[in-house]
């Protein structure tokens, strides 16, 4: 179905929602990059969320509080934390992705998470980790471009 | 990527970088329609190898989740 409306700060939401309702995340995938600055685009917003049951009630209050519609069914899988969980029943798309590719676990990526933008972004190098062990033709298009941009980014920071 | 675009794309990146993260997110996050994957309210997968599986089979080539060529295996394994 196609989208009657779309708000850019759709990142920013998210994180005054999950905020709101205590969820334990990071933004992940190219929404992340875009929040430390990368010049790219996305549709979607992908969050890498600590995966137990209390978080997943903790993320289905946010959504909802987003404008998302949650059936029973979702709300289970959010719960039971499926590997991943892709929501288009709100204002904007949201992954919600509980294993991603390539990162161990997600105390180790806590460890590494980057803050400077005043979001929870996991460390670009995770971020680069995550697309090259999904290993998508559109993965191999950005891969370059971001390892350019973390470049950039380590030296800033 | 080309030298020369490459470059450009890392004035791009400093440019970027000076400016306030509102910026960015005002650019970076936009809303085109993409059949099959935008057909459904939500979906869940158990791993991600299966969600990989399922793009492969059931969305476009174009949209970028089929399977990768050579040259793209290539790029990926030396980034």
């Amino acid at each position: 179905m196609r989208r009657e409306t779309f708000s850019p700060l759709q990142a920013q939401l998210v994180a005054q929602a999950f905020a709101r309702h205590g969820v334990d995340y990071m933004f992940l995938g190219k929404s992340g990059a875009i929040l430390l600055g990368y010049p790219g685009t996305t549709q979607d917003v992908a969050v890498f969320p600590r995966n137990d049951i209390e978080n997943g009630k903790r993320i289905v209050a946010a959504l909802l509080d987003l404008g998302f519609i949650v059936d029973d069914e979702l709300e289970s899988d959010i719960l039971r934390g499926k590997n991943f969980v892709q929501i288009k029943s709100g204002p904007f798309d949201v992954d919600l992705v509980f294993a991603p590719d390539g990162i161990e676990s997600y105390d180790e990526a806590k460890a590494r998470i980057d803050l400077s933008s005043g979001f929870p972004v996991a460390n670009i190098a995770d971020i680069i980790e995550s697309k090259r062990a999904a290993g998508r033709p559109r993965d191999a298009l950005e891969l370059p471009q971001l390892r350019a941009f973390q470049k950039d980014y380590e030296q800033r920071n | 990527m080309q030298d020369e675009s490459l470059e450009e794309f890392k004035e791009q990146c400093r440019r970027n970088l000076r400016r306030s993260v509102e910026d960015p997110m005002r650019c970076g996050f936009n809303y085109v329609y993409k059949p099959v994957l935008d057909d459904a309210h939500w979906r869940s997968f158990d791993s991600m190898e299966e969600y990989r599986r399922w793009c492969r089979e059931n969305l476009p080539e174009y949209l970028g989740y089929g399977e990768l060529s050579d040259l793209q295996r290539q790029v990926l394994n030396e980034t």
